[in-house]
């Protein structure tokens, strides 16, 4: 009922390829957005924009970046958190060289830094596949870490051995270091997150995104008709790259404001990994929804006994946190094999026939 | 599932999120948390701490009813040394915590340039940076009673016996965690290389390697050197020790940082390991506030400690003494601003005039447990000096009398690195106007 969809005529095929071809669709986007944009900023604590929404946003976008490369191309990387590493470092570099430039062209530049590593190390990826490649783009995630580790260069010789943000200004507006607001930063992110959000979006829907997902399906018949599985392939690399490293910029610069190189060591990208699965392969919006399952979900249940007044013990909490966030991780895989995003599309699809399935 | 339900779950899900994030606090006590890690790799040799660090302070609760008549509520945050959770445990405590022990570089790091803004201040007991004694640039930090350069210092004043020009020509080696914690004591220590005409060798143990070091003691045995310096902690530890014993190398010639020397890692090689020697700013043993913790806080059955025989070993009483620096910083601002429940930046002004004494500590029945010192607005540290502990097979021993960093060669190395901290993250506050009185 609330989710009819008679009545909408498609007269026009460019109204049938719409984004939003569901009036509804487009209206629950809107509410959405409306929540990021203007309820959650008036309302939410220094503690809910550190800890919970900002981290979701950016960990949703590093979720993203993967998923174009391992739902949509299905290359399956397990490199992740080396090129968000690189990003950071690269912006870490940008702005230490050139303490001129804008934080967001940095920013913007730092993704063609990971990108191209990205490709470099997506070049296995012509000859082998599946667990084979997974392995290859492991040797990259311990190849850079290591990198981090020992070319003092990338951390200006700091004798910790760590990369620390200074306080940056956009137009007049500091949004890093430590006297930036938490809603200022959060802003920051959240317009990131949108424009890559609806960049990936269409381009997932276009050209090359059809051109990932025959790869993906089978990649001699993409190459029988016509596809350049080299092309298809390694741009799948680069963009996916691109936006990761854009995500780990975000991570260091706009929520953590310090980084030591173990931070992009392989359990950060296997949490990435995980909230694309759980999320959904193949989605975007699986992204978001994974991203809230594995990283506000913890820190909700964490608060959750000091507000309803009880007093546990912190670590025993940390083992039930994990308890239950692993037990929610397999109930929603039995029940949707496919992810949170499949998950919410059957929901639609249900509503859309309510309360009349026949 | 509905599709309002559904909005209404995700609408919920971010009101429960906002509603959170300020625990209320009565009046009257006052909030300690301690970013503790119970969990994760590092919490064997988290958990001895930690239980010293509470223990102490639920015993003057009970004991004395708190600090100056105020109860102390030393809560703990669980990090499980995790970077990520360290920023979750921060944001959730600091709107009434009166100090932050951040228990992990990583973490101390991110959350540095934090306090200087939400002005709270950062206790971090023999850890944390070493540049961090200049109170001049790091206003709202404290690494008392000695930082890491004072201990490479002191180590190498231990194996040179005093006299540094006789190790011309000896090999060094420093087996250390590759991570900013293991790589603090280089700078110094190269500098003395250069100065002194001895052969640095570093040899560093990736976090991943931490329990298989064949590699590196394979490199030791080859390179021979005349001593091997450990700066390790959790897992590294135990690793090295064990790797040590079964080549054969030496036991007398090889000495730890304080992280390095916990009974816990030693008791299983026992006889093997006698002659392993660790720097420590807290000597192990009988002291009357040992006795009024069993009495007040593990015989009420308030304590983690699994049995009573875990309070003689060295981290437990380390905890305690960290503990102590806490209250003594509370009990020296009270007395200042005359007030009952100091607040943060009462609390910065008491860490910042710490005067630990011998008769103070004759009064807390600590006698001897660790060395007098004093603070002040340009020395956040004390510098108060440490004892070297010896491993004789059951239990940890003094070895020496009390050694004294050589702070004139570390002063200005403390100088420099403060000064690029603070250049790094520009615009650095420094003191920020706050006075030295």
């Amino acid at each position: 009922m609330l989710y009819r969809t008679s009545g909408q005529f498609k007269t026009t095929y460019e109204s049938d390829q719409a984004l939003f071809p569901v009036k509804q669709d487009a209206l629950l986007l809107g509410v959405i957005l409306l929540a990021a944009y203007v309820v959650f900023p008036l309302t939410a604590s220094e503690f809910t924009f550190k800890a919970l929404l900002v981290p979701v946003l950016i960990y949703s976008l590093a979720a993203m970046g993967l998923n174009i490369l391992t739902g949509y191309a299905g290359q399956l990387s397990l490199g992740t958190a080396g090129f968000m590493g690189v990003g950071a470092y690269a912006c870490y570099k940008l702005t230490t060289i050139f303490p001129e430039m804008n934080v967001v062209v940095a920013l913007a530049l730092s993704g063609f830094f990971s990108a191209a590593v990205g490709v470099a190390f997506g070049l296995p990826s012509l000859r082998i596949k599946g667990f084979y490649l997974a392995i290859a783009t492991l040797a990259s995630q311990f190849f850079l870490v290591w990198l981090f580790e020992k070319w003092a260069w990338l951390y200006n010789y700091n004798a910790s051995g760590a990369i620390e943000v200074r306080t940056m200004e956009f137009f007049g507006i500091v949004i890093t270091g430590p006297t930036a607001t938490p809603v200022t930063q959060y802003y920051f992110v959240l317009a990131v997150v949108t424009i890559i959000a609806f960049a990936m979006i269409n381009l997932t829907r276009g050209r090359y995104g059809r051109m990932w997902k025959a790869v993906r399906d089978m990649d001699i018949a993409a190459e029988l008709v016509g596809i350049n599985l080299m092309r298809a392939k390694l741009t799948a690399f680069a963009v996916s790259s691109y936006v990761v490293g854009i995500a780990g910029a975000l991570l260091v610069f706009f929520w953590k404001g310090a980084a030591e190189p173990n931070l992009f060591d392989i359990p950060l990208s296997f949490q990435i990994l995980f909230i694309a699965i759980i999320g959904g392969l193949g989605s975007i919006i699986g992204n978001f929804l994974g991203a809230i399952l594995l990283v506000a979900l913890p820190v909700i249940l964490n608060v959750l006994p000091d507000t309803l007044g009880l007093t546990i013990n912190s670590a025993t909490m940390e083992h039930v946190n994990d308890m239950i966030v692993g037990a929610l991780i397999i109930t929603f895989l039995i029940v949707e094999p496919h992810g949170l995003a499949r998950f919410w599309a059957l929901i639609r699809e249900k509503l859309i026939i309510w309360p009349y399935p026949h | 599932m509905t599709k309002l339900s559904k909005i209404g779950a995700l609408v919920a899900a971010g009101g429960l999120a906002l509603g959170i994030g300020v625990t209320s606090v009565a009046a009257e006590t006052m909030y300690t948390p301690n970013m503790s890690y119970r969990t994760g790799p590092f919490a064997a040799t988290g958990i001895p701490l930690m239980n010293g660090q509470r223990d102490y302070v639920n015993m003057l609760n009970a004991r004395d009813g708190g600090v100056g008549g105020v109860m102390v509520d030393f809560e703990e945050c669980e990090t499980g040394y995790n970077t990520n959770k360290g920023v979750e445990c921060y944001e959730k405590t600091k709107a009434n915590a009166i100090v932050t022990q951040p228990w992990s570089t990583g973490i101390t790091l991110q959350v540095l340039p934090r306090t200087n803004v939400d002005r709270i201040p950062i206790l971090a007991p023999g850890y944390g940076f070493s540049p961090m004694s200049d109170g001049n640039t790091f206003a709202w930090a404290f690494n008392p009673p000695v930082s890491y350069w004072d201990g490479a210092s002191m180590i190498m004043n231990f194996i040179s016996d005093g006299d540094m020009n006789s190790l011309k020509g000896q090999k060094i080696a420093l087996l250390h965690l590759d991570h900013p914690f293991g790589k603090e004591p280089l700078p110094l220590l190269e500098q003395y290389a250069e100065e002194y005409d001895f052969e640095l060798v570093p040899i560093p143990v990736g976090l991943k390697e931490m329990q298989n070091q064949s590699a590196q003691w394979l490199q030791i045995r080859r390179e021979r050197p005349d001593w091997v310096v450990m700066w390790g902690w959790g897992a590294m530890n135990a690793g090295a020790l064990t790797e040590a014993v079964k080549t054969r190398f030496p036991m007398d010639k090889f000495v730890g940082v304080w992280w390095s020397g916990s009974d816990d890692d030693l008791i299983p090689l026992g006889e093997k390991a006698k002659g392993y020697k660790s720097i420590s700013w807290n000597v192990p043993g009988d002291y009357p506030v040992i006795d009024a913790i069993k009495e007040h806080v593990v015989d009420a059955g308030n304590s983690m400690v699994e049995e009573p025989a875990d309070m003689d070993k060295v981290f437990y009483q380390r905890g305690v003494v960290m503990s102590m620096f806490l209250v003594e910083g509370i009990k020296a601002a009270q007395e200042h601003f005359d007030v009952g429940a100091v607040n943060a930046e009462q609390l910065r002004w008491g860490l910042e005039n710490l005067n630990i004494t011998d008769e103070l500590l004759e009064e807390l029945g600590m006698a001897g447990m660790t060395a007098p010192f004093q603070t002040s607005c340009s020395n956040h540290t004390g510098h108060g000096g440490a004892w070297m502990l010896e491993w004789d097979g059951e239990k940890f021993v003094k070895a020496s009398d009390l050694l004294k960093p050589d702070r004139a060669s570390i002063e200005p190395l403390e100088k420099e690195k403060a000064a690029e901290y603070a250049e790094n993250n520009a615009p650095w506050p420094g003191r920020d106007g706050l006075p030295c009185e």
